[in-house]
C-alpha cells in the first residue's frame, strides 16, 4: 500500500478500504489530505459557496440516567440544578426563536426516566402546528430508545408515531465513537454502536433524514475512527438517509473524563478528521465544519479541508457551555466568517435547500 | 520529499515553477498569492520551501519576557500598553525585580518595554549585564530598534556605540519589533512619533555588522494594504541580501482591543493569517525561519501554520503584557508540554532551541539528522518519510544531540563518529572526497607557513574540518595558530588572519571571493596532495540503541533514496545549488567530486587520519575506527 496509490484510487472515484483509510490517516501529510478532501468537496458541491443554517439548540431537560463520563451537562433526578420544561414552555421558547429568524430547532434532552411518550409526541405535533416557521430536528437515538422503553413500543413504532406527528429529521448526536471497545469505557449505559445504527436504520427506512456525528479526542485510537466512518458509510449505502457528517472534539471541562484527558484535541487533528471523513465517506453529500466546537478561526480553515457547510448559528447551546467551552456568533458574523474564508455564504434549511445567497465581497 | 500539487487556481502554476527552481518572487506574484482562494496549494508551496530549509523541525524556546516599564514618551495609536509617569497603572521594575522573574531553565530573556523620560543609560546596560552574569545559560535578546534609536538620541551615542556597549554587557540578539509596516502613509496615520523604515534598518544593519543577529517583524491587519505588506517583505529581503543577519520573520496579527484605529474591532481572519505566513515564507527566500507567534495568532492558527510554512512557535512566553493589554485572546503563557503536543500533532519534531536557533533538545523519537549542506542532498532527496522525521542540524550539534541520546541516526561528522564509536553503528555510506572538496576552505591573508602564531576564525559547525586544519598546520607545515570559534549567525571577520568555513557558506565564498582574504585553500586538496588519499568528512550511522528492525528500515530508505537520486545531481540538488548561487553545471560538478560509499580506501583514509589525531594528542587511544 502506498500513499500515491491510495490518492490515485480516490481521485479516480474508487472507494477506500478501511485498511487504506487507516493508512492515509496515519501516514499522509496534513495538506495532502486537505487537498484531496477539498477536491472531493468541489466534486460533490461545485459552487464556491458555503452553507449555514440559522438554528438553536435548546434542551427540554437535563435529567439523565446514563452517566456518560464525557458529559458535564446532565443531572440525576432530584439533583440540584435539574430541570424539565413543559411542552408549553418549549413552544414559547420556539416562538421566540422563530422571531429571531431561526429555521431549525435541534432539540435534545437527557434520557429522562419518567417523561411519558406522549410528551415527546405532543411537542412535535404542537411545534409543527403552532410554530410552522421552524423545522423540528428532534431527539437523538438514545432518547428514541428511552421512549421505546417507557412506552413499551418497538423502535419502529416509536419512530412511526413521531413521523405521524410531523417529525422528519433526527439529529445525529450520541454516536460518539461507533466502536464498542470505546463505548464501554466512556458511556457503558448508553448502548452499543449497533443500537445507534439500528435506530438510524429504522428511521431512514421510514424516510427520515438525519445527520451523523462523531466525537473524538478522548480514549479512541485511529482504528476506532475508521471503524466509525466505515459503519456510517455502510448504513448510508442502504437508504441514503444521512445529510451530513459532523465531527467534533471532546471538551473535557467539568467532566469525569477530564482527569484522564485534560485538554482537547488540536486543530491539526480536527482538520485531519474533516479531511479523512470527506475522503472516506464517499456517499455523504455534506461535511459540516464547526466554528462552534473548534473555534471560529479553525472553523474558517476547515472550509478548505473538505467541509462545505458551516453548521448553525446556535442561538442557544448548553452542553458545551457546561464544559466551559463557549463560542457565540450571529448571522451577520457567520456570513462574514464565510466571506473571509473566500466563499459566498448561503442560508439553508435543515435539509440543505438554499434560502438566500450572500455573495462574497472579499477580494477573490 | 517530492511535492505534487493539484492546483485549483491555475494562476499559481507559473509561481510554483519559479519556487521549485529557487527563483525569487516579484511583487505581482506576491499579489497573486495573496489573492488566491486556493489556500491549500498556497500552503503546500510554502511548506515545500520550509521543508527545504528546516526539514521536519519546529523550534521553540523556553523564554521569559521582561517588560521593564510601561512608561513611554511615545503615544502610538495601536498600543494599549504604554502609559505616562504618574498614571495609576505606571510601573518601573528594578533590576532585582527583573532577576526574580527569571528561572534557571530559561534559555532566552526577551527584553522590551516603554521608553521612560528619566532612566539613565547605565540602567539599561545594567539590566542586560545582571541577567547575563546571574543566568549565563539564558541568552539576552533585548531592545527593539525603536528603543536603540531612542538611546542613541537621548544619550548622544552613535547607534554603533549603543550596540557595542550592550553587546559588551551580554546582549546576544535583538528582537524585531517596531518595524510595524514599512509605509510612510501608514506611519503618518498610526505611529508618526515612531522611527520609520530607514532608522529601523540602520539599527538592524549596524547590529548585523557587529555580529548581533536580529529578528524582523510585520504588524498587519490594521489599515495597511496587501501591497504595503509585500513591499515590507521585499525591503527585508533586500536588507537580508546585504547582511544575512535576520534569523526569523514574525508576522504579527494586529490586536484591535481598545486601540480604536480600525472601523470594527474584528481580529484578522484565520485565512489572512495563514496566507500571511505562507506568502512570507515564499517571498522571504533568504530568511531562515518564519515564526508563528501564538500570542498574536492564537494557539489555533499557530498550530495549523506549522503546515503552512512556519517552523517556529516562539516559546512559553512568560510575562507578556503588551499584546494582552490590546485584547489578545491567547492565554498568557503556554506550557512546554502543550507546545510539544501541538508540534507533534502537526507531524513535526519539537526542537527546543536557544536564541540562535541551535537545537538544545529534541522531543521526538525516530529523528534522523541531516547536515544542511548541498553535499548531503542525494541521501535525502527521495527519502520517503513514514516513521522517520528529518532534522537539519550542523554536524557539531548533531554530535551533541547524539551524545544526549536525542537523535537516532544521521550523517555524523567524522570526529563525532570517532568519539562516539561505541554507541554508533556505521551504515556503509559516507561523504568522502576524491581529490578536492570545494566546501571546506581556509580563506587566509597569509600562506600556510605565515600563519604561525596567528589567529584563525574557525567554523562553529563541525570539529572534523577544524581538526583536519590543525593536523595540516602542525604536521604538514609545522606551524601552530590560535583558533577562535566563529558563531553561527553574523560575524565580524576583519579581526582574523584566516577563516575556516565549511558547507554552503564555504562554497559561496569560494565562488564569489572573500574580501580581505586573498588566499584560498581547499583542505581536502591539501590532504590529498600530502597523503594521496580521499578524506572522509562524515559517516552515516545509527545509535546502537535503535532496534535492529528500525535500523534496517532506515537503511532501506537511504539505499532507495540514493538509488533514485542516481547521478543526475541537478535534478535532486539543483534548487539547493541555485539558492546558494551555483549554476546547475557547478552543482553537478561539485557533487560528482564525492564518493558516498564507505569503501576500503575510505576506511584506510580514516585510519591514517586517526593515527595523526593520536600523534597530535587530539584523540587519546588507538582503536579500530570502522566496524
Amino acid at each position: 500500500m502506498t500513499l500515491a496509490g491510495c490518492f490515485a484510487r480516490v481521485r479516480s472515484g474508487e472507494r477506500l478500504s478501511s485498511e487504506e483509510g487507516l493508512f492515509l490517516l496515519q501516514n499522509a501529510e496534513l495538506l495532502d489530505l486537505g487537498e484531496l478532501a477539498n477536491e472531493i468537496r468541489f466534486r460533490k458541491n461545485p459552487e464556491q459557496r458555503v452553507t449555514f443554517v440559522i438554528d438553536t439548540n435548546p434542551n427540554y431537560s437535563n435529567v439523565c440516567t446514563i452517566d456518560c463520563i464525557f458529559c458535564a451537562f446532565y443531572r440525576h433526578p432530584g439533583d440540584q440544578g435539574e430541570y424539565t420544561y413543559s411542552v408549553d414552555e418549549m413552544i414559547l421558547k420556539f416562538k421566540e426563536s422563530a422571531t429571531k429568524g431561526v429555521t431549525t430547532i435541534l432539540l435534545q434532552g437527557g434520557v429522562h426516566p419518567d417523561l411519558p411518550f406522549e410528551y415527546y409526541v405532543d411537542l412535535v405535533k404542537r411545534t409543527v402546528k403552532e410554530v410552522p416557521e421552524v423545522y423540528p430536528h428532534f431527539y437523538s437515538t438514545s432518547e428514541i430508545i428511552g421512549m421505546a422503553n417507557i412506552s413499551g413500543l418497538t423502535i419502529p413504532q416509536v419512530l412511526q408515531r413521531l413521523w405521524d406527528a410531523g417529525l422528519r429529521s433526527l439529529p445525529g448526536g450520541g454516536a460518539e465513537i461507533l466502536s464498542d471497545r470505546v463505548k464501554k469505557k466512556i458511556s457503558h449505559l448508553k448502548g452499543t454502536s449497533a443500537d445507534w445504527l439500528n435506530v438510524m436504520r429504522e428511521a431512514h427506512r421510514i424516510g427520515y433524514k438525519s445527520t451523523a456525528t462523531m466525537m473524538y479526542g478522548h480514549l479512541e485510537k485511529d482504528e476506532d475512527i475508521i471503524e466509525h466512518l466505515d459503519a456510517i458509510r455502510g448504513l448510508q449505502d442502504e437508504y441514503r438517509g444521512f445529510t451530513a457528517f459532523v465531527p467534533w472534539s471532546f471538551k473535557p471541562g467539568n467532566t469525569p473524563l477530564e482527569k484522564i484527558i485534560p485538554t482537547y484535541a488540536t486543530p491539526t487533528r480536527y482538520l485531519q478528521m474533516l479531511a479523512i471523513s470527506r475522503i472516506y465517506l464517499d456517499n455523504f453529500p455534506h461535511i459540516q465544519a464547526s466554528w462552534f466546537s473548534e473555534g471560529k478561526k479553525t472553523g474558517q480553515i476547515a472550509l478548505h479541508f473538505g467541509a462545505d457547510d458551516f453548521g448553525g448559528t446556535l442561538l442557544e447551546e448548553n452542553v458545551h457551555a457546561a464544559a466551559n467551552f463557549v463560542n457565540k456568533t450571529n448571522t451577520d458574523e457567520c456570513i462574514q466568517l464565510i466571506h473571509e474564508s473566500g466563499f459566498d455564504a448561503a442560508q439553508r434549511t435543515t435539509l440543505y435547500e438554499i434560502l438566500s445567497v450572500h455573495p462574497s465581497t472579499e477580494a477573490a | 520529499m517530492n511535492t505534487t500539487i493539484h492546483f485549483r487556481d491555475n494562476d499559481l502554476i507559473p509561481i510554483w515553477e519559479k519556487v521549485q527552481n529557487g527563483r525569487r518572487l516579484s511583487l505581482e506574484e506576491g499579489l497573486t498569492l495573496y489573492g488566491t482562494r486556493d489556500l491549500i496549494s498556497l500552503g503546500k508551496m510554502a511548506h515545500f520551501v520550509q521543508q527545504q530549509k528546516s526539514g521536519d523541525a519546529v523550534y521553540f524556546v523556553l523564554n521569559q519576557k521582561i517588560e521593564h516599564t510601561n512608561i513611554c514618551v511615545l503615544s502610538c495609536k495601536f498600543c494599549d500598553f504604554a502609559t505616562k509617569k504618574g498614571e495609576p497603572d505606571a510601573y518601573e521594575m528594578t533590576t532585582d525585580e527583573i532577576l526574580s522573574k527569571i528561572t534557571p531553565d530559561i534559555a532566552e530573556v526577551h527584553i522590551t518595554g516603554g521608553m521612560p523620560p528619566d532612566w539613565p543609560w547605565e540602567r539599561y546596560l545594567d539590566i542586560v549585564r545582571s541577567i547575563h552574569e546571574r543566568f549565563p545559560s539564558a541568552d539576552v535578546k533585548a531592545y527593539t530598534a525603536v528603543e536603540i534609536d531612542f538611546f542613541h538620541k537621548k544619550f548622544r551615542l552613535s547607534i554603533e556605540e549603543v550596540l557595542r556597549q550592550l553587546q559588551a554587557a551580554g546582549l546576544r540578539t535583538m528582537p524585531g519589533g517596531g518595524a510595524e509596516i514599512f509605509s510612510e502613509r501608514v506611519r503618518k496615520l498610526l505611529f508618526n512619533q515612531k522611527i520609520g523604515a530607514k532608522a529601523w534598518f540602520d539599527v538592524h544593519k549596524t547590529a548585523h555588522r557587529l555580529g548581533i543577529p536580529t529578528n524582523s517583524t510585520m504588524l498587519y491587519g490594521h489599515v495597511e494594504t496587501i501591497e504595503e505588506r509585500l513591499v515590507h517583505m521585499m525591503k527585508l529581503r533586500e536588507a537580508q541580501d546585504e547582511t544575512g543577519g535576520f534569523l526569523t520573520f514574525i508576522p504579527l496579527a494586529f490586536q484591535p482591543g481598545d486601540t480604536g484605529i480600525k472601523p470594527t474591532n474584528r481580529f484578522t481572519s484565520a485565512i489572512d493569517d495563514l496566507k500571511t505566513i505562507a506568502v512570507s515564507r515564499l517571498m522571504l527566500d533568504n530568511v531562515p525561519h518564519i515564526k508563528a507567534y501564538w500570542v498574536m495568532l492564537t494557539e489555533e492558527v499557530a498550530s495549523v501554520a506549522l503546515n503552512f510554512g512556519a517552523d517556529d512557535m516562539d516559546g512559553t512566553v512568560g510575562g507578556e503584557k503588551i499584546a494582552h493589554d490590546a485584547g489578545a485572546i491567547s492565554p498568557m503563557t503556554m506550557a512546554k508540554d502543550q507546545i510539544i503536543r501541538i508540534i507533534k500533532d502537526a507531524g513535526k519534531i519539537p526542537v527546543e532551541r536557544d536564541v540562535f536557533y541551535h537545537p538544545l533538545h529534541v522531543h521526538s523519537d525516530h529523528v534522523v539528522g541531516k547536515i544542511p549542506y548541498l553535499n548531503s542532498i542525494p541521501f535525502y532527496a527521495n527519502f520517503e518519510k513514514r516513521r522517520f522525521r528529518i532534522l537539519p542540524v550542523t554536524p557539531r550539534r548533531m554530535g551533541v544531540l547524539s551524545t544526549q541520546g536525542e537523535l537516532d541516526a544521521g550523517l555524523f561528522s567524522l570526529m563525532d563518529y570517532i568519539h562516539q564509536e561505541d554507541e554508533l553503528d556505521q551504515l556503509g555510506w559516507c561523504i568522502a572526497t576524491r581529490d578536492q572538496v570545494k566546501s571546506v576552505m581556509l580563506f587566509s591573508k597569509e600562506g600556510w607557513r605565515g600563519l604561525n602564531g596567528k589567529t584563525i576564525g574557525i567554523t562553529d559547525d563541525t570539529a572534523t574540518s577544524v581538526q583536519l586544519l590543525r593536523v595540516l598546520l602542525e604536521r604538514k607545515y609545522g606551524v601552530r595558530a590560535t583558533f577562535e570559534r566563529l558563531h553561527g549567525g553574523v560575524n565580524d571577520y576583519s579581526r582574523f588572519d584566516a577563516v575556516l568555513l565549511i558547507g554552503d557558506e564555504a562554497l559561496r565564498r569560494n565562488k564569489t571571493g572573500f574580501d580581505g582574504f586573498e588566499l584560498v585553500y581547499d583542505l581536502a586538496a591539501e590532504w590529498y596532495d600530502w597523503k594521496k588519499l580521499p578524506f572522509v568528512f562524515a559517516v552515516w550511522a545509527t545509535r546502537t540503541t535503535l532496534p535492529a528492525e528500525t535500523a534496517a528500515e532506515l537503511r532501506g530508505l537511504i539505499e532507495t533514496s540514493l538509488e533514485r537520486s542516481g547521478t543526475d545531481f541537478v535534478r535532486v540538488a539543483g534548487m539547493h545549488g541555485r539558492s546558494i548561487g551555483l549554476t546547475d553545471f557547478e552543482t553537478q560538478q561539485y557533487l560528482e567530486g564525492f564518493n558516498f560509499r564507505l569503501g576500503e580506501r575510505e576506511k584506510e583514509a580514516i585510519a591514517v587520519f586517526r593515527d595523526l589525531l593520536v600523534e597530535t594528542g587530539i584523540v587519546q587511544t588507538k582503536q579500530p575506527t570502522i566496524r
